[in-house]
């Protein structure tokens, strides 16, 4: 297995206020191999959702490289990072943040609205056989508020998948969710790793989710525990 | 759905859900380019008919008047004309003898009391040879012009403007023959011209009196003239005329006594006194225009505030800083050209209804210039609040409660 994304010796301070330095991460080395389903476990505060931004490109770590696919981001621009956003990762959050006034299939859309290669399929079509396969395309006309939690989590992996990325970084996907919904986001998570062999990375404070994933990693207080 | 018609959804949908602050917002810019417009449609229906007063006057004349009226391209201290020289008959006699002359129309013009048996009235005389008739375009409506030996005999007669008639005697053919008492002398009104307008804070052509000028030497007891008109028989022999009348009057004055206009030169230098008026005027109409925009600039930071979370969202797709530029910056232009458009089309309307009273009117000009005001207004108002949009950090953009 190659690895897809390397940390080497990665931290993270933020300066509070009065040259007070909080370090949120230490010295963190993992590699992430290709098709990978994995979590990334530790009580709130552990500095775990600031790992996987900077896994996402949304953060910038303080010191160490962070490698993808064989290319070392601190040698990139701001816009090929958005590039790399927009076609390697594909993002879920236990927010789902969906845009309110775009309807369900504007949202599964929205990444190909900012994709600068030339994508071959047809999005719209493709869009909507990302619903169906996840049952809601009865929904693709109707806006995310009017729909229900899991449904919603759903249409956020489904604009994840729709610029065919390589890894999907889950952010607490089944916080905000009943069990029921949440098992099903799950069931959709693994499955997408098994059938299309896309790398998961779940971030979760819950043992019975890290439970179902194939490898774990325990950050407490922002270093890795073995 | 591409790039663009994202955007255009995004604008909309925003100004649709924030109805009251869209309207005001575009108000503002409504109100300044309102103006604007406004503004350069009556300066421009102004400038029209002014050009129009002056079609009306005989061609190839030149004036003479005293005092230094054109330099530099404007009308230079007026208070120099009250101080300067009037002229006299003998100079009247003395330009005659240009062979390239058709005719020399001495004036004297001054404000009097006219009266008939019922009435009393306002009027200006203008106390002048008959070619004035010629000089200034007019047709008699009824009745006839005064004559050269009407000049010379000093007959006590005199033709009135129709508003006059009208003011006087009831009814303009009535007037005819009857008297007219001008500063306790008793003339004969032989004739009433046809009206040619005036008014608009200048004089009012159709309240004069022209009288013959040496009958008026009772009036005017210097026997002076404040300008003389000559006519040219043609256009080419005006350098001529002008250089002739110089050297004559430089025998009895000095150079900067008097000046020699072209009726182009004079129409010239109203032109751009009026342009810098208007300009004047338009720029400071301009301020409410600035202070739309600001207003546009103020609702965009609300506006990017307000959104911060879905900015994250954007970004954490793949939005570059460019794209959430071109968002933002797109929808304050928007929202400034839809200002524009309403005051655009809301000075259309007063326009067309104003015109009806007041020369007024569009060119494509302002039209284009109201358009691109307007938006350049949205992009430079809108580049401060869209910078900030695009310049945030997509991890606390995407955190922001």
């Amino acid at each position: 297995m190659s690895s897809l994304i390397q940390l080497n010796h990665i931290s993270k301070r933020y300066e509070i206020d009065n040259n007070l330095i909080f370090t949120a991460l230490k010295d963190i080395n993992i590699t992430l191999n290709k098709g990978e389903f994995a979590s990334l476990v530790g009580p709130s505060g552990s500095g775990k959702s600031t790992l996987m931004h900077i896994i996402g490109l949304l953060d910038k770590q303080s010191e160490g490289d962070v490698i993808i696919d064989g290319r070392n981001i601190n040698q990139m621009t701001d816009n090929s990072l958005s590039t790399l956003r927009n076609e390697f990762v594909g993002f879920v959050f236990q927010q789902f943040n969906l845009i309110t006034k775009l309807t369900v299939l504007e949202n599964v859309l929205l990444p190909t609205v900012y994709a600068r290669k030339k994508i071959a399929y047809n999005v719209q079509k493709r869009g909507f056989e990302i619903l169906k396969r996840f049952g809601i395309s009865d929904k693709a006309n109707s806006y995310p508020n009017k729909i229900s939690g899991g449904q919603q989590q759903r249409v956020a992996i489904a604009r994840s998948l729709i610029m065919e990325p390589k890894l999907i970084l889950a952010d607490e996907p089944t916080g905000n969710l009943d069990t029921k919904s949440g098992e099903e986001i799950m069931k959709l998570l693994k499955q997408l790793n098994k059938e299309e062999d896309i790398t998961v990375l779940i971030v979760t404070h819950e043992e019975d989710i890290a439970a179902q994933t194939k490898r774990k990693i325990h950050i407490v207080d922002g270093e890795l525990k073995t | 759905m591409n790039f663009f018609a994202f955007i255009l959804k995004s604008a909309f949908f925003d100004f649709s859900r924030n109805k009251g602050r869209t309207f005001l917002t575009s108000l503002g810019i409504l109100i300044g380019v309102l103006s604007v417009v406004l503004l350069t449609a009556f300066g421009l229906g102004l400038r029209a008919y002014i050009e129009k007063q002056f079609e009306n006057l005989g061609s190839n004349l030149v004036r003479v008047v005293p005092g230094q009226v054109l330099s530099g391209g404007g009308f230079s201290n007026a208070s120099s004309a009250f101080m300067s020289i009037k002229f006299e008959e003998d100079d009247v006699r003395n330009l005659e003898r240009i062979r390239e002359l058709k005719m020399t129309v001495p004036v004297y013009s001054r404000t009097v009391t006219a009266t008939s048996l019922n009435e009393k009235k306002s009027a200006t005389l203008y106390a002048s040879s008959e070619g004035i008739f010629i000089a200034l375009n007019l047709e008699n409506e009824y009745g006839k012009f005064f004559t050269a030996s009407d000049v010379e005999k000093r007959s006590k007669v005199v033709v009135i403007g129709p508003k006059l008639a009208d003011n006087l005697f009831l009814s303009r053919r009535k007037a005819i023959g009857e008297s007219i008492k001008i500063e306790g002398q008793k003339y004969t009104v032989i004739g009433v011209v046809k009206s040619i307008g005036g008014g608009f804070g200048g004089p009012d052509f159709d309240t004069f009196v022209y009288m013959p000028y040496r009958t008026a030497y009772t009036i005017n007891t210097d026997k002076t003239f404040m300008a003389i008109i000559l006519q040219a028989k043609t256009e080419e022999d005006i350098p001529t005329i002008k250089r002739k009348v110089e050297q004559i009057l430089l025998k009895s004055y000095e150079k900067e006594d008097f000046s020699i206009i072209e009726q182009e030169e004079l129409l010239s230098a109203i032109n751009s006194i009026f342009s810098i008026i208007n300009t004047v005027l338009v720029a400071i109409a301009a301020i409410s225009l600035l202070v739309g925009g600001i207003g546009i600039m103020n609702i965009m930071y609300v506006t990017v505030t307000e959104r911060i979370r879905e900015i994250g969202i954007r970004r954490a797709l793949g939005a570059r800083r460019s794209d959430i530029l071109w968002q933002f910056l797109t929808q304050s232009v928007i929202l400034s050209l839809i200002g524009g458009a309403a005051g655009l089309l809301l000075s259309a309307i007063i326009v067309l209804f104003i015109s009806r009273y007041f020369p007024a009117y569009i060119d494509l000009q302002s039209v284009i210039l109201a358009l691109g005001v307007s938006s350049g207004i949205g992009i430079i108002f809108g580049v401060f609040p869209a910078k900030k949009a695009a310049d945030l950090s997509p991890i606390e953009a995407i955190r922001y409660e």
